[in-house]
């Protein structure tokens, strides 16, 4: 079942166009990963899945309803602005927005109390956020975003501002999210994140999907790479689009670098190799990386900010 | 609902935390009280210190120091006479003459009152009907305490004299008696001849005392002027003591014409005064808390779980809450005042209040102060809403705050001036001035259609600013950093479309 499901949707401010016919579908225990270069829209379609701002045309169904406060305690969300109240103590805000989430006050602050364990804060849980460096009070507001024990989880540049150690926190928490059954929706600018958590990813480009489905699908959408010691022969195998030769070796031999044609797989190359008796020293299949298929769907590294 | 209380429970608590609300809260009492008690401590306590030298026989002197305990008593029985009055103590002795208030009182009067027993008659008669609730007279001190010169000062002439006068002006009033002295007089060895009399003072003589003094000695020169002329000394007295009867009107204390429409408009000059107060004091904790969350960031994470209007109202709410509450701390402790102080405050405050006997006009002063706040308070959120930070924000609200508040200056001094003129009527028909202009005119007195009219569009106008300012919160709240211009502004009022 489909926890979150967008039809159709589209976002214009006056003449921009900033989500255009957009059409995913995020289900329980899955992590979405939500991908794009800067000004791509995911900031806002997550506010359209708030119902933050209203879209121009299309439909979001959250756990089977339109979007608005009745699913608020059904919903954690950590945007990318982050802040919270100077003047409250951690356990208070997490407390505080546990309420707004329609939860008891005793049932916030215990499992306020159990997050801020888990996050190495529960000795700081009186101390009040302003007394906090930036790294804590990022925990805070993680704490506030998973107090509900929401059945979708939506993060916003969850990992940006992070340490290394607090982002190995945070992707336990998206995990143990995920594990739990709640649909987990997050969007990043770090490919390795992706890499490591998506079960699926979109890849917006200018508010238009690029692209949907798991990470092996993603990769298959370039051209697969191979890098071979062998004869020359081997530039005449059907499903090779280009041998380029990176090294010489004696006796005929050379280090290629193998470019495959579209829907040609290393396996298909390796076994034309042998039914035409071309010699290999060294044949080693190149997946292309998320950032790769990134770079070429979304756009170049210097957009995506990476 | 309970989204709404929430917000409005954690302004409250934020604005509650901050050293300024508490200091905001007890200024306004603090400096109440410090006011009078300072008023208090000022006024002289103490008697003016008179040392007479009488050269010229010494009659001129007895006859100053028996025209001053005259005039003291004099005052007192015009003092009794007033908490008489005010207490319906008659009944003590209708026939006494600090009974009778319907004249000024002349020596005669003065002579049959001493005649009677003076004070101490006077009050046991009135303490034998005087109820536990009713204050006891407590008559004031003497203005005047009158001694003769020593012999040494009485002799003593040129540098002799103005050094050992210029000694006693400096003197502590600490100093053994005869030795330190306010005031010297010295009606010298030529007197009445030469009509001259001195006068050294360590200070600005008071208007009172030289008036009184000159008023004496004048009746004493002429008496002796007259009695030079061969008039019997008893003719030239009668002759002295001729003086029409003046009959006086008064209202009784606190009460009557001018003094009492006054009074009537103590409670509601007073609310306009705290409301104005109010806002002013307050304004800047709504602009901190409407700016807040967008100058923190956390906005997004509150609307993933509340409405743009729930955090707007609850924010409103809580400043209400702020106000409010700072409000009934005010008028608490200005009923404390009255109800520990017997005497002329709780006196004056009765006919204050007169106005609160009606049930409507109770519902009016709640009605326009409360409908007043809100109406401005919501203007304050709006303000805070276009922000991104507080110092943006202030610099918006004075211009904003100048513009609301100075009229109302202007208008309430009008009204205590008693004019009601244009700049009252269109007043009290603006909503954001409407507050203030119907709470100061209700002493006086104001038309009850004026009062009902301008109550309905008062109201009207805060539906529509709530209307407005409930659009204006939600397109700015995601704007941060985007300086709108008018069309922009204008756009922001528009209704959302969805």
């Amino acid at each position: 079942m489909s926890v979150l499901e967008v039809r159709d949707l589209t976002k214009r401010f006056g003449d921009v166009l900033a989500v255009d016919d957009l059409n995913f579908a995020v289900g329980e225990g899955e992590i979405f990963g939500f991908l794009g270069g800067n000004g791509a829209g995911k900031t806002t379609t997550l506010r359209m899945v708030l119902d933050i701002i209203r879209p121009t045309s299309g439909t979001i169904t959250v756990l089977g309803s339109s979007p608005d406060r009745r699913n608020t305690a059904a919903i954690g969300f950590l945007p990318e602005e982050r802040g919270l109240y100077a003047q409250m103590s951690a356990i208070e805000t997490i407390v505080y927005f546990g309420k707004l989430k329609l939860m008891s006050g005793i049932d916030a602050k215990k499992h306020g109390m159990e997050l801020l364990e888990r996050f190495d804060l529960a000795d700081r849980a009186k101390s009040n956020i302003g007394d906090m460096s930036k790294g804590m009070a990022q925990k805070v507001q993680l704490a506030c975003a998973l107090v509900n024990r929401p059945q979708l989880l939506m993060l916003d540049e969850p990992f940006s501002g992070l340490d290394p150690v607090n982002q190995g926190l945070l992707e336990d928490e998206i995990l143990r999210a995920s594990q739990r059954g709640a649909a987990v929706m997050f969007s990043t600018h770090v490919m390795q994140h992706a890499e490591r958590l998506c079960d699926r990813l979109l890849l917006l480009r200018k508010g238009r999907k690029r692209f949907e489905g798991t990470l092996e699908q993603a990769r298959d959408e370039l051209p697969g790479r191979i890098s071979a010691l062998a004869t020359p022969e081997i530039a005449g195998v059907p499903g090779i689009s280009a041998a380029t030769v990176r090294n010489e070796a004696h006796g005929g031999w050379a280090e290629y670098d193998i470019r495959l044609d579209q829907g040609y797989s290393a396996e298909q190359v390796l076994e034309s190799c042998t039914a035409q008796g071309i010699r290999l020293r060294r044949f080693e299949e190149r997946r292309p990386s998320l950032h790769e298929v990134f770079v070429q769907l979304v756009g170049s590294d210097q957009e995506i900010g990476s | 609902m309970n989204n709404i209380l929430l917000i409005a429970r954690r302004e409250f608590r934020q604005v509650a935390a901050m050293k300024s609300f508490w200091l905001t809260l007890l200024l306004i009492p603090l400096a109440l009280a410090i006011g009078p008690l300072l008023t208090s401590a000022l006024d002289e306590e103490e008697a003016t210190n008179v040392v007479l030298i009488d050269r010229a026989g010494g009659s001129a002197s007895a006859a100053i120091e028996q025209r001053f305990a005259l005039e003291e008593d004099r005052f007192v029985l015009r003092d009794l006479s007033r908490y008489v009055r005010r207490h319906d103590l008659e009944r003590a002795d209708p026939e006494a003459i600090w009974a009778q208030y319907d004249r000024w009182y002349t020596d005669a009067d003065v002579a049959a009152f001493r005649q009677a027993g003076g004070l101490e008659s006077a009050l046991e008669a009135i303490d034998a009907v005087r109820s536990e609730d009713t204050p006891p007279y407590e008559a004031g001190a003497p203005l005047y305490s009158f001694a003769n010169a020593d012999s040494d000062l009485a002799a003593s002439t040129g540098d002799a004299l103005q050094a050992r006068v210029d000694a006693m002006l400096e003197a502590d009033d600490d100093s053994p008696a005869g030795e330190a002295a306010d005031v010297v007089v010295l009606v010298d060895a030529g007197y009445p001849q030469d009509p001259t009399v001195r006068l050294w003072s360590n200070e600005q003589p008071s208007t009172g005392f030289v008036t009184t003094l000159q008023d004496v000695l004048t009746v004493d020169l002429r008496q002796r002027l007259l009695t030079d002329q061969g008039i019997a000394p008893a003719s030239a007295a009668a002759i002295q003591s001729a003086a029409p009867a003046i009959a006086v009107t008064t209202p009784p204390p606190g009460g009557g014409a001018r003094e009492a429409l006054l009074i009537r408009s103590i409670v509601p000059l007073a609310l306009a005064y705290i409301l104005m107060m109010a806002l002013m004091l307050s304004g800047s904790w709504m602009l901190q808390g409407s700016v807040e969350e967008r100058s923190n960031k956390l906005l997004e994470s509150l609307l993933a779980c509340i409405r743009p209007e729930e955090l707007m109202y609850g924010k409103l709410l809580g400043a209400l809450a702020v106000g409010f509450s700072m409000i009934l701390v005010w008028l608490g402790c200005a009923a404390a005042v009255v109800f520990f102080t017997q005497g002329a405050i709780s006196d004056m405050i009765r006919p204050a209040l007169e106005p609160l006997t009606s049930p409507g006009a109770i519902l009016a002063m709640i009605y326009f102060f409360v409908a007043g706040y809100i109406a401005i308070s919501i203007l304050f959120v709006a303000v805070g809403a276009l922000a991104d930070s507080m110092s943006e924000a202030q610099g918006y609200l004075m211009p904003i705050l100048l513009g609301i508040l100075l009229p109302i200056t202007l208008l309430i001094n009008v009204i205590i001036a008693g004019q009601e003129g244009l700049l009252v009527q269109v007043l009290t028909w603006v909503p954001i001035w409407t507050p203030f202009a119907v709470l100061s005119r209700l002493g006086m007195g104001i038309e009850w259609w004026e009062m009902v009219g301008s109550g309905i569009l008062l109201a009207g106008f805060i539906a529509l600013e709530v209307i407005f300012l409930g659009r204006l919160f939600r397109a700015s709240l995601l704007a941060t950093g985007q300086k709108p211009g008018l069309k922009q502004l204008v756009d922001r009022f528009k209704p959302v479309r969805t």
